[in-house]
């Protein structure tokens, strides 16, 4: 091959692999300073958000876009930051997606939405609110704050979250709570399946309902907790001997009961229309 | 002219006043031609919200949210509410639903029963929601609507939801006209519309899935 035949391929190359390059993945970081309890408003259709704690007064922000068909728009007021995932037109899901991974003060609040891609938060205390189509939301060792989650059909799962003040809606998404307690900790579940497995602790007031998702709670025998369920077209069943209690349905068996365990620190109210109820016995 | 000179003035250009100079630049830049077409895009899907049913203060948060994005509208000088208003006003959507539901039980208490309705229903375990009603509800066709610009998938995927949601709360109110006093199966019927306003919410979030 003569010199210049290898020269000619050599540019080609070069021209090839950026052009390969230009229309690849484009990384991009971010970094604010910002006070105490700053908020972080996240929206992305594409791609998942991965948010752990850092250190105080510092968020940064990675953002992989993958193609140059999404942008990232941000702003900024004061302690509030905002970032976007602006999708342009011509994208489809793959072009439009952009993954992120953000570190923000541990006293930091959150508002992220998400379509279908996973939201994962790690060890925030502030508040927290979660949106998402389809997404996976999975929050881990947050509380102190209030945790609102909305999906329609994505898989929820809170673990080991204290002192929250709790509320899931989800329609066909299965929500599992593992761990976790607080004074007030809410599901509201279409067809998606309810799962708990704590303490019922805190004194609080843990409501678990849905239509025809079936609803399991894993509870120690040393719980305390005033009782109440009822599955209008579903088999209820308890683990627990639980002192009776006056109710104003009538608690037949099979499909309602009501009682006390310890000395009924925490409510426990589990409504089901044609799901199955199970109130079951931890084995330490 | 410049973009940014004419998103400047794109305030009075969607209020009518277009010059020779904007209009070339439409036509030469995609990227303001595209600006404009979803401004009136949300437009037109706001007026037909307002047609169809009184959406939740949410609707307009999200057009308020979209604008300010787009940066046609500033505001300097009003405090902008705290995350605790924030929270308070989201909790307050919820009450919408809620109240929603004691109406409907309390038109069920006082309106005299129909031929029927003193027949005990029986209804046999609920594993797949029941027919969609044959007429859709105008909040049905607005939710779909707002959706209508979705991918396939989850277009399908809210009216799967959405029927989900109108047989929960069939359901319910059928256990409520049977037993009025159960106050168990109201509360259920509150969070029944709870899932449809959470239906409603995410549709109009245009955050969520419109590009």
């Amino acid at each position: 091959m003569s010199a210049g035949k290898c020269a000619a391929g050599a540019v080609a190359v070069v021209v090839l692999a950026g052009v390969a390059f230009g229309a690849g993945p484009v990384r991009k970081e971010l970094h604010y300073k910002v006070g105490k309890h700053s908020m972080i408003s996240l929206n992305n259709q594409y791609g998942a958000i991965r948010v752990k704690a850092g250190v105080p007064h510092q968020i940064a922000v990675t953002a992989l876009l993958h193609s140059d068909k999404v942008e990232v728009d941000e702003s900024r007021s004061g302690n509030r930051i905002n970032l976007v995932s602006h999708v342009l037109p011509g994208s489809d899901q793959a072009s439009a997606s952009v993954d992120y991974e953000m570190t923000v003060p541990p006293d930091a609040s959150l508002t992220v939405h998400s379509g279908d891609g996973l939201i994962h938060v790690e060890n925030i205390h502030g508040d927290l609110m979660m949106e998402g189509n389809n997404a996976p939301i999975e929050v881990v060792g947050c509380g102190d704050g209030h945790i609102h989650i909305r999906t329609l059909d994505g898989k929820v799962s809170l673990t080991n979250v204290h002192n929250g003040h709790i509320e899931v809606g989800s329609m066909g998404g299965d929500v599992v709570l593992s761990g976790v307690d607080g004074p007030f900790v809410k599901v509201n579940s279409n067809s998606g399946k309810i799962q708990y497995d704590g303490d019922f602790a805190d004194s609080g007031i843990y409501d678990f309902s849905s239509y025809t998702g079936n609803i399991e709670a894993l509870a120690p025998p040393t719980a305390s907790i005033d009782v109440l369920a009822r599955s209008n077209n579903g088999l209820v069943q308890s683990d627990f001997s639980l002192e009776p209690k006056h109710t104003p349905f009538a608690a037949k068996v099979g499909s309602a009961f009501a009682g006390t365990l310890g000395k009924a620190a925490s409510s426990v109210n589990l409504f089901s229309f044609s799901g199955k109820i199970h109130l079951k016995k931890r084995q330490n | 002219m410049t973009c940014g000179e004419f998103e400047h003035v794109l305030p009075e250009y969607l209020e009518g006043s277009h010059s020779p100079e904007q209009q070339a630049h439409l036509k030469s830049c995609a990227a303001c031609s595209d600006l404009l077409a979803d401004l009136n895009c949300i437009s037109s899907q706001a007026a037909l919200l307002r047609g169809t049913d009184e959406p939740s203060p949410r609707v307009w948060n999200s057009i308020e949210a979209q604008l300010r994005r787009e940066g046609l509208i500033h505001d300097p000088v009003i405090a902008r509410p705290s995350w605790h208003e924030i929270f308070q006003r989201w909790r307050g959507a919820w009450l919408i639903p809620a109240a929603a539901a004691l109406i409907i039980a309390g038109a069920k208490l006082y309106h005299p029963v129909h031929i029927g309705d003193r027949e005990a229903v029986v209804r046999p375990p609920v594993s797949t929601p029941a027919k969609p009603e044959a007429k859709v509800s105008a909040v049905d066709a607005a939710i779909m609507s707002t959706v209508a610009a979705r991918p396939p998938a989850q277009r399908a995927s809210y009216q799967v939801d959405l029927d989900h949601a109108n047989a929960y709360i069939r359901d319910l109110e059928q256990s409520v006209r049977n037993d009025p006093s159960d106050v168990y199966s109201q509360q259920l019927l509150i969070n029944a519309y709870e899932q449809k306003q959470m239906l409603y919410d995410l549709a109009v979030d245009r955050g969520m899935g419109e590009q």
